[in-house]
């Protein structure tokens, strides 16, 4: 499999990952969109590596390191966004933004 | 010293203190618990004027990486101090706000700190992984203090906006890293420009370039809150506390903009900008194109504002803007333009927050209306709010003044004559709404209502009011800060 069918499959991800957080009116799925565009993120990053240094530079692991930390970027996100949104659940009994609407002009 | 380990550490020693810093004001806030915390306060204070005195330290010292991912410079030092000074008046404000005092939690400079400890990373790197942890690190302190009252609805629906905002846009950033690592074979800056493999892309096909310079600059859009990723501001600032609000409005905002010069500097000012052709000045073009149009919803949407902080959201819309007339120069005149009127702009709006926390604190309302004839109560902190104002608006003799007259010159210079005409409408429409609140202060019949002193409070606005004035009138020392800060930034960028 060529490098093409990886990014084939990471900007597929990327595509629904911004139409999940477009279409969704619950904050869980477009959570969901966020971490599906930092997964295509490192789909990237990990087939890149691989193609990019093939020949024998085996000491080049930049595209690897960097996917591990946006997963770990990905979980301490996903870690405050969900508190926050425990925190609006409790005070506007929803997990809709569109219901919470204090802030209007 | 000859081994590299420790010379790594002296260089990276402002990071270190600020972090043992953070972490002590966790620990203490422990210790202290409840309505002792104002003591953390003055802890972190004390960690702030430390790290100020290692990063006066490095001042002058040549540029230098440590451990291969901090560049330790003079444009890093310049975005620091700032980051610090900044800092220093947001946990002053903590201290004295009224409403923050009540609720009294030290998890606060715990928080702040973090930020900065982001930021430091952020401002100071080539390192594509090491910037984007830092931007993440400022974020996800900046989701945590935007909803810090946890029992306020306001603040609650804030820090969901900013995090679903901020996490769209982190997501979409690190995706368009990930492509220019495709391209380019390394995750460095200064090594990007030059790489070989980019040069013969561009030069074949520029889309897939373009593509991913897009993403990475919708990351830096939403930190500065440049249109179209300006939506989440005026929510986040106005549910925001006003002490926070003012560190995003002011520190975080200008941390924005140290990454992205960092990284247009290295892109297209460096050695690859011949290599990249005429690609700078597309950037560029579209760059001025988005100015344009945050400067114009800025202050439109200022107009119809009734609070006073949601009014300065859009305020400071409208000022990302015009610092970005100086990026889309695409010379180092522009950059440094740019950087001198966030010097500027630390200045104003910090004082004009200043203002905010302690009406506040008085009226326990943000409303223009609320300020009706309070200039007759509290005077000279309401005289200092005119003078920030003014230099708000643009005016004479203040900071303002000279940070919009070096922008407008240089990309008048640049040919971007369209564009500083935009600014300049811009200015006059900011007049009225400037005008508003002073307007309510004095023109008004004098309140019934009393206000408390603050006297603390008053003397550091003061101080910043001065400032503005002060360097208004006498520009050269911040100019030619701004100006070799960024001379010292090409050697890093690799030219």
């Amino acid at each position: 499999m060529g490098l093409g069918a990886y990014i084939a499959v990471s900007a597929a991800l990327f595509a629904l990952g911004i139409v999940a957080i477009l279409v969704r009116r619950n904050v869980l799925y477009v959570l969901m969109g966020i971490e599906m565009i930092l997964n295509a993120a490192n789909i990237n990053f990990v087939a890149f590596n691989r193609f990019n240094h093939a020949e024998g530079s085996q000491s080049n692991l930049d595209g690897r390191m960097f996917a591990i930390f946006v997963i770990i970027l990905a979980a301490a996100e996903a870690a405050v966004a969900l508190a926050i949104v425990l925190n609006v659940f409790h005070l506007f009994n929803s997990v809709k933004p569109a219901e919470a609407d204090l802030l209007r002009e | 010293m000859s081994n590299p380990y420790l010379e790594g550490l002296a260089s990276i020693a402002p990071e270190i203190v600020l972090t043992v810093t953070a972490l002590a004001a966790l620990v203490f806030d422990l210790v202290v618990k409840g309505r002792e915390s104002v003591r953390v306060g003055y802890l972190s204070l004390a960690g702030l004027a430390a790290t100020a005195w290692f990063l006066f330290g490095q001042w002058g010292v040549e540029s230098h990486m440590a451990y291969g991912m901090v560049s330790v410079d003079q444009f890093g030092n310049f975005f620091k101090l700032f980051t610090v000074a900044a800092l220093a008046v947001v946990v002053l404000y903590v201290m004295h706000d009224r409403r923050e005092r009540t609720s009294g939690v030290g998890e606060y400079y715990f928080l702040l700190l973090g930020a900065a400890i982001g930021i430091f990373f952020m401002v100071s790197t080539n390192n594509l992984l090491l910037m984007v942890l830092g931007f993440e690190l400022l974020s996800l302190s900046s989701y945590s203090l935007a909803g810090f009252h946890k029992g306020n609805r306001k603040s609650a629906e804030a820090s969901m906006k900013y995090v679903i905002f901020g996490g769209l846009s982190t997501g979409i950033m690190v995706y368009g890293i990930s492509l220019l690592y495709g391209l380019t074979g390394t995750i460095d800056l200064s090594l990007m420009a030059t790489s070989p493999n980019l040069v013969a892309q561009v030069g074949s096909n520029p889309i897939p370039f373009g593509i991913a310079t897009v993403l990475i600059l919708a990351g830096f859009a939403y930190k500065i809150s440049l249109a179209p990723f300006h939506f989440w501001t005026p929510d986040v600032y106005e549910g925001a506390p006003t002490p926070v609000t003012t560190f995003l409005a002011v520190a975080s905002k200008a941390a924005g903009f140290g990454a992205l010069l960092r990284f247009l500097a290295a892109l297209f000012l460096g050695q690859g900008a011949t290599a990249l052709g005429g690609y700078g000045e597309r950037v560029a073009l579209m760059l001025g194109l988005l100015a344009a149009i945050t400067m114009t919803l800025g202050n439109f949407a200022a107009l119809r504002q009734s609070s006073l902080k949601r009014m300065l959201a859009y305020s400071s819309i409208a000022h990302a803007g015009y610092v970005v007339v100086g990026i889309a120069c695409m010379t180092r005149e522009g950059f440094s333009a740019a950087m001198y009127y966030l010097a500027a702009y630390y200045f104003m709006n910090l004082g004009a927050f200043g203002f905010l926390v302690y009406f506040e604190g008085v009226t326990g309302s943000d409303t223009i209306d609320s300020l009706k004839g309070m200039g007759f109560k509290a005077p000279l902190i309401s005289i200092i709010m005119v003078a920030f104002l003014v230099s708000l608006t643009g005016l004479p003799p203040t900071v303002g003044f000279y940070g919009k007259y070096l922008l407008f010159v240089e990309g008048v210079d640049e040919g971007l004559l369209w564009l500083v005409m935009i600014a300049a409408l811009n200015s006059v429409v900011s007049l009225f709404y400037y005008l508003r609140v002073a307007k309510a202060l004095f023109l008004e019949k004098p309140a019934e209502q009393d206000a408390a002193p603050a006297p603390v409070l008053t003397g550091f606005v003061t101080v910043l009011g001065l400032a503005t004035v002060g360097f208004g009138l006498y520009v050269a020392p911040l100019e030619s800060w701004a100006t070799r800060s960024l001379d010292l930034i090409r050697g890093v960028a690799g030219s």
